[in-house]
C-alpha cells in the first residue's frame, strides 16, 4: 500500500512545524541582526561607510 | 581523481600534457577530456557527489519539501511586510572639488612588501580605490606591479578591519587609547625598562627616522625589523660576504646568462626584473639578442619553468655546485677576489650533473663575463648565497646591483626577545603590522614568553594571532589612507592616501608620533606633517612639492657606495657547503605564491587565483617529487603526515613534475586561526621552519608517510581541458632559426558565412609566450578590473572558477625533468563565433569592432555558448555569489562593469569600458585614438609585456605588425572561428640539445 511507504504522521507533523520555525527564525534574524562588534557602551554602526577623498593629496589625473 | 605513476618505461604521449594523467593517459583523463566540463560543474547526469560517494546533502523528501516551502513561504511574506531601509540615491549636496561622478582620479602612490617597494597608481571612483597599477613615471617599475600588491586593494574594504581602538577586549576612543601607552612607555622610561618594538621591514626613510627619533626619546626601546618570509639565510651571507646587510637588485637588461640558484625573480614579485626579461625574449627574428637562462633548484618554481636549461638539485648540494663552479672559472682563468680560498671544494662537476651541462654552464660564464649574472633564493641555505656573492665578484656582473640596506631580525634573534620576554625583563611590547604568534616556528613557547609581559599593545589592521595576546589593540590606516614615502635605486618615492580613512583608524607613524610628543619631545602633529618638514629638508624638489606628489616620486639617485665583497669569507662557507649532507628529505619552506607570509592570507582573490605552478587554489599541500611519489606510493590528493624535528602535520600531497628527487616543497602563509577568509584554509607551515638562520627555510631531515585517506584538491589544472588539439607551440631558438616561417598560420579556410565588416575598428590581441612567465598578474588585474566574483574552494573543485582569464599551464617532455610552457587563456572573441549562434535569447553578440559581447540581462542561463565554445573561456554564475555582499566589500566594485547575478553567463569583454572611456575622451579632443592608448586590464597588469592590444584595421598598430609576425599561430585555428587573439610561439634557447637534464 501507498500509505506504508509514507514516513509516520509524527515526522511529517515535526518536520511540517520544525522546518517554517526554523526558517522564519533564520528570516527574523536576517532583519534583526545584531552587531557582533558592539559592546554595551558602544555607539551603533553607521549603515553606510562614508567616502571622504584624502586630504592634501594631488590627483594625478581625472 | 587517482593518479597512480607508472612503474616503468617511457610512454607514448602527446607533446604537451597539463596533468599527470593526461601523461599517463589514464583511462579517467580521456573520459575527461572527452567530456569538457569536470563531473559536477554541469548538473546533469551523474552528480558530483554521486561520483565522489558523498552522502546526500539532504534527507528530506520530495513531499516534506514542499510543505516546508510553502509554510516558509507564507512566513517569509509576512516578513517581508517589514519596510525595509530604502536607499535613496542622491546628487553631491557639496560635492568635494576632487571629486567628478563617472570620472575616475588617479592619484601616485606607493606601497612595499619586505623590503621590495612598488610605486603606483590609484584608480578611485567616487573617491573609492578601485584599481592598481605601477607608476608610470617610475624609472625601475614602469608601470608595472606584482599580483599580490594589485590585490591589495581588496583589503582596504576587508569587513574584518578593526575599526576602533579595542582595550582588554571592548571598544574605547583614542584618548584612552593613547594615555594607556603613553602611560606605559612613560613608566618604562621612568624605570629604566626595556621596551620591546617589532616591526615588519622599515623600506621607509622617514620611517626609519621616526624610529631613530623615538631610541633617542627611550632609550630603552630596542626595535626588531622581522620579515618571516624574506629568507633569513640571505641575511647571514649578506652580512659574512658584505660586512653589512645587503639588498640585491637585478638588472637583467644587462644580462646575457643568468644563473638561477633557487631565485624566483620571474614570480611575479619583481616586475622590473620581469620586464628586463620580457624585453629580451620578445623576439622579432632569430637574429635578435636572447638571453640564456639556467636554473639549478629543488623545487620547480616558475623561473625554473621559464628556463632555457634547467637542472635539479636538492638545496643541500646547491652551494657545493654553486662554489664547483668557481673553482672551475678559476681554473679557466677568472680571477677570484682577494683572499678567496676554495681548497675545500673538489674539482670538477658536482656528482651526478652532466659533462655536458656542466662544461656548457662554465663556458656560458665565462663568455659572458660582466653580462653574466648569479642570484640565489631567498630560501636556499646561506653557503648557496655565499656562492653567488662569490661568482657574481669574480664575473664582475653589471648584470646585480649590491647595495646596503637596513638590517632585519632574523629568526635566532627572535628567539632572544622571547627569551628574554619570558625572564619578564620587559615593560612593555608593540608589535606593529607583524604577527610573530603565527610565524615564530615555537609559537606556543612565544605565547607563553609575551604573557609575561605586563603592557602589550598591537598596532594593525585584522585582529590576528598575536593582536589575541594583547591588551592594547591600536587600528592603523590601510596604506591607501595613509602618507608615507619610500627609498628606490633612481627616486624617492612619495606615498600619499587615495581615500580618507573608512573608520576610526590612523597611521601607525601617528601613533608612534603621539607617543613622542607623551615622552616630551617637540614632534610635529601628525605623520604628514612630520613627513613635510623631512622631504622639505631632505629631498631635492626640483619644480615643486604638488609635482612630487603628482609625478609620486623625486628622482634622485642614492650616493652611497657599494658595499665591497670579503674573499675570506668564502673558506667557511665552501667548507661547509662541501660537507652538506641530507638525511631523510629535504623540506623547502617557500612564501605561499597567495598569502606571502600569511599577511594576504585574508584576501580571497589571492586565495582563487591558482598557483602557477600547481594550479592549487585555497590550500598549502605538500609538493612531493615524482620518484618520491613512486617510493612512498602517494597518489595525489593522498594525506600524508609530514614529520620534522618533532612537528608532525597532516595534509594532502601534490606530486611536481621537475621537482628534485628527495625534496620536498611546502608554501607558508596558511594554516591561520584567524579571518574570515583566512582561517582554516590549508596548514600552517612555520613550525616548520628551523632556528639556524642560515638554513631557516630549507630542512634537513624531514619524513613523509601516508596517513591514510585523501582530500579533494581545489585545483584547477585539469579544468577547461581543450583535448589533445595543438594549443601550445614552442620553438628552440635553432628551429626559429632554420625554419622562421614554418610555425605561422594554416591555410586561409574556405567559409560559406558571409565575411564580417568592421567600419571603424577591429580590435585584437596578440599574446607572447615567449615573454609570458605565467605569474598570473594579469589574472589578479582582470579579477579587480572586471568585479570576477570569488566562488570558494568547494566550487573551485566542482570546475566552476570564475576567472575570466586563466594561464593554462603545459608540461613537455618526461616527468622528472619537464619544460614548461604558460599560455594565458580567455575569450578569443572568435569573428565565427560558435558561441554567438547557439544562443536562443541573442545574449551574446558580435559587435561593430569586433568585440564577442554579453547582454547579462538578456541571459536566461542555457549555457549552450558555454558547450560551444571551443576554447572552454566561458563561466556560468552557478551559484548567487554577489548579491549577498555589503558595505565595505561593495565598495571595491568597478562601477563600470556590471556585477553578474546567478544564472548568468559571464566572460572576457576586452575591457570593453576601458575602450569605451579612451573612444569618449579622444571623441571630446576631436583626435584618433592613438596606438597603444588602450590598454586592457591583464595587459596593464602584465610586467613582461607579454600581452599587447590594439586595433587590426589600423596597420600601422603595433598589434597588426606583431599578428604577421613569423612566430605567430592562432590557437584553433583549423575550427575556422577566427579568433582575435594571436598567440607568438614560445622560445627557448638551450645550450646544450635537450635543454633539461637532471642531475
Amino acid at each position: 500500500m501507498a500509505d506504508e511507504t509514507r514516513k509516520p504522521i509524527l515526522d511529517r507533523m515535526a518536520a511540517l512545524v520544525a522546518g517554517p520555525l526554523l526558517l522564519g527564525r533564520e528570516a527574523m534574524n536576517l532583519v534583526f541582526r545584531p552587531d557582533p562588534e558592539a559592546s554595551p557602551g558602544a555607539p551603533p554602526a553607521p549603515l553606510r561607510i562614508t567616502v571622504t577623498p584624502p586630504e592634501h593629496a594631488i590627483k594625478r589625473r581625472g | 581523481m587517482k593518479t597512480r605513476l607508472p612503474d616503468h618505461g617511457p610512454l607514448e604521449t602527446p607533446r604537451f600534457w597539463r596533468t599527470l594523467e593526461e601523461r599517463i593517459e589514464t583511462p579517467e583523463a580521456q573520459q575527461a577530456a572527452h567530456d569538457e566540463f569536470l563531473p559536477g560543474a554541469i548538473p546533469t547526469g551523474p552528480s558530483y557527489d554521486d561520483v565522489h560517494g558523498l552522502p546526500p546533502q539532504s534527507g528530506v523528501s520530495r513531499r516534506d519539501f514542499l510543505g516546508l516551502v510553502s509554510a516558509a513561504a507564507a512566513l517569509a511574506a509576512t516578513v517581508a511586510c517589514d519596510r525595509k531601509g530604502q536607499g535613496t540615491v542622491v546628487p553631491y549636496t557639496k560635492r568635494p572639488v576632487e571629486v567628478v561622478p563617472g570620472v575616475a582620479n588617479y592619484y601616485a602612490s606607493a606601497t612595499h612588501e619586505g623590503r621590495r617597494v612598488y610605486p603606483l597608481l590609484v584608480k578611485t571612483r567616487e573617491g573609492r580605490p578601485i584599481h592598481l597599477t605601477g607608476n608610470d613615471e617610475h624609472p625601475g617599475v614602469k608601470g608595472k606591479t606584482s599580483p599580490r600588491t594589485m590585490a591589495d586593494v581588496l583589503r582596504l574594504y576587508d569587513p574584518d578591519r578593526l575599526r576602533a581602538p579595542k582595550a582588554e577586549g571592548r571598544i574605547i576612543g583614542w584618548s584612552d587609547a593613547e594615555s594607556r601607552l603613553h602611560a606605559a612607555l612613560a613608566g618604562a622610561k621612568a624605570a629604566g625598562k626595556p621596551v620591546l618594538l617589532i616591526s615588519g621591514a622599515v623600506a621607509s626613510p622617514s620611517r626609519k627616522a621616526l624610529l631613530a627619533d623615538l631610541k633617542a626619546a627611550l632609550p630603552t626601546l630596542e626595535h626588531l625589523a622581522y620579515e618571516p618570509a624574506a629568507g633569513d639565510a640571505a641575511e647571514v651571507a649578506g652580512l659574512a660576504s658584505y660586512g653589512q646587510p645587503v639588498d640585491l637588485q637585478p638588472r637583467l637588461d644587462k644580462a646575457k646568462v643568468i644563473l638561477s640558484l633557487g631565485a624566483d625573480f620571474l614570480n611575479g614579485e619583481d616586475p622590473e626584473a620581469q620586464a628586463a626579461w620580457g624585453a629580451q625574449r620578445r623576439l622579432k627574428s632569430a637574429h635578435d639578442p636572447i638571453n640564456r637562462l639556467w636554473v639549478l633548484e629543488g623545487p620547480l618554481t616558475l623561473t625554473g619553468t621559464n628556463a632555457d636549461q634547467r637542472v635539479p638539485v636538492a638545496p643541500s648540494r646547491l652551494g657545493a655546485a654553486a662554489f664547483a663552479l668557481a673553482k672551475e672559472l678559476a681554473a679557466k682563468g677568472v680571477a677570484l677576489p682577494a683572499g678567496t680560498d676554495l681548497s675545500g671544494i673538489p674539482a670538477g662537476a658536482p656528482a651526478g650533473f652532466p659533462a655536458a651541462t656542466w662544461s656548457s654552464l662554465v663556458k656560458d660564464l665565462r663568455t659572458a663575463g660582466r653580462n653574466a649574472v648569479v642570484l640565489c633564493g631567498a630560501q636556499m641555505p646561506a653557503e648557496a648565497h655565499q656562492a653567488a656573492h662569490l661568482l657574481n665578484a669574480m664575473l664582475g656582473s653589471e648584470a646585480v646591483g649590491v647595495r646596503a640596506t637596513e638590517p632585519l631580525a632574523t629568526v635566532k634573534e627572535l628567539e632572544a626577545a622571547a627569551q628574554k620576554m619570558a625572564s619578564g625583563a620587559y615593560a612593555a611590547a608593540i608589535f606593529w603590522d607583524v604577527n610573530p604568534a603565527y610565524t615564530f616556528p615555537k609559537a606556543a613557547a612565544w605565547k607563553a614568553a609575551v604573557a609575561k609581559v605586563p603592557v602589550r599593545a598591537w598596532i594593525g589592521q585584522v585582529e590576528d594571532e598575536t593582536a589575541a595576546q594583547c591588551q592594547l589593540l591600536l587600528p592603523e590606516n590601510h596604506w591607501l589612507e595613509s602618507w608615507g614615502d619610500y627609498a628606490t635605486p633612481g627616486a624617492a618615492v612619495l606615498q600619499q592616501p587615495a581615500i580618507g580613512t573608512l573608520y576610526d583608524t590612523r597611521p601607525g607613524e601617528d601613533i608612534l608620533l603621539g607617543a613622542l610628543k607623551a615622552l616630551g619631545t617637540n614632534a610635529p602633529d601628525g605623520y604628514h606633517a612630520y613627513l613635510q618638514a623631512r622631504w622639505k629638508k631632505e629631498l631635492p624638489f626640483g619644480t615643486s612639492f604638488e609635482q612630487a606628489l603628482h609625478d609620486g616620486l623625486v628622482k634622485a639617485e642614492a650616493k652611497t657606495p657599494a658595499p665591497a665583497f670579503k674573499g675570506a669569507s668564502v673558506a667557511a662557507a665552501a667548507k661547509k657547503a662541501a660537507a652538506s649532507k641530507a638525511e631523510g628529505l629535504e623540506l623547502v619552506l617557500f612564501p605561499g605564491f597567495a598569502t606571502h607570509d600569511g599577511r594576504h592570507a585574508n584576501n580571497s582573490w589571492l586565495q582563487e587565483t591558482p598557483d602557477p605552478i600547481t594550479k592549487m587554489t585555497w590550500d598549502n599541500p605538500v609538493a612531493v617529487s615524482v620518484q618520491d611519489a613512486k617510493a612512498l606510493g602517494i597518489e595525489e590528493g593522498d594525506l600524508v603526515t609530514l614529520s620534522l624535528d618533532g612537528v608532525t602535520v597532516k595534509l594532502p600531497a601534490v606530486i611536481q613534475p621537475g621537482q628534485a628527487q628527495g625534496v620536498l616543497a611546502l608554501a607558508l602563509g596558511y594554516g591561520r586561526t584567524t579571518g574570515g577568509v583566512a582561517k582554516g584554509v590549508g596548514v600552517d607551515a612555520f613550525p616548520f621552519l628551523g632556528l639556524d638562520p642560515a638554513s631557516a627555510n630549507a630542512r634537513t631531515g624531514a619524513r613523509l608517510a601516508k596517513a591514510g585517506g585523501r582530500k579533494e584538491l581545489s585545483r584547477t589544472q585539469s579544468h577547461h581541458r581543450m583535448e589533445g588539439r595543438d594549443l601550445v607551440r614552442s620553438l628552440t631558438m635553432d628551429e626559429f632559426a632554420h625554419n622562421p616561417q614554418g610555425h605561422h598560420h594554416g591555410p586561409e579556410l574556405v567559409t560559406l558565412y558571409e565575411e564580417q565588416r568592421f567600419p571603424d575598428h577591429k580590435w585584437g590581441m596578440v599574446i607572447d609566450l615567449a615573454a609570458c612567465t605565467g605569474c598570473s598578474a594579469c589574472v589578479v588585474a582582470c579579477q579587480s578590473e572586471n568585479n570576477v566574483p570569488v566562488v570558494g574552494p568547494e566550487q573551485v573543485a566542482r570546475g566552476r572558477e570564475m576567472h575570466w582569464i586563466r594561464i593554462d599551464r603545459y608540461y613537455e617532455g618526461e616527468l622528472e625533468n619537464p619544460k614548461v610552457v604558460h599560455q594565458p587563456m580567455l575569450c578569443q572573441h572568435c569573428d565565427n563565433a560558435p558561441c554567438e549562434n547557439v544562443c536562443p535569447v541573442n545574449a551574446t553578440n558580435h559587435s561593430p569592432e569586433g568585440l564577442n559581447q554579453m547582454a547579462y540581462n538578456r541571459c536566461v542561463g542555457t549555457r549552450y555558448c558555454a558547450n560551444n565554445c571551443p576554447y572552454k573561456v566561458r563561466r556560468f554564475n552557478f551559484l548567487e555569489y554577489t548579491a549577498y555582499k555589503t558595505e565595505p566589500e561593495t565598495l571595491a566594485y568597478n562601477p563600470e562593469v556590471t556585477v553578474r547575478p546567478r544564472g548568468v553567463m559571464e566572460k572576457c569583454s576586452f575591457c570593453v569600458q576601458r575602450i569605451n572611456d579612451v573612444k569618449i575622451r579622444a571623441k571630446g579632443d576631436g583626435r584618433a585614438i592613438l596606438d597603444g592608448e588602450i590598454t586592457t586590464a591583464c595587459m596593464a597588469g602584465c610586467s613582461s609585456d607579454a600581452i599587447v592590444f590594439g586595433d587590426l584595421k589600423d596597420p600601422k598598430s603595433k598589434v597588426s605588425q606583431l599578428v604577421a609576425a613569423s612566430r605567430a599561430y592562432r590557437v584553433l585555428e583549423e575550427l575556422g572561428v577566427k579568433p582575435a587573439i594571436t598567440y607568438l610561439a614560445d622560445l627557448k634557447n638551450p645550450a646544450v640539445e635537450g635543454g633539461h637534464h637532471e642531475a
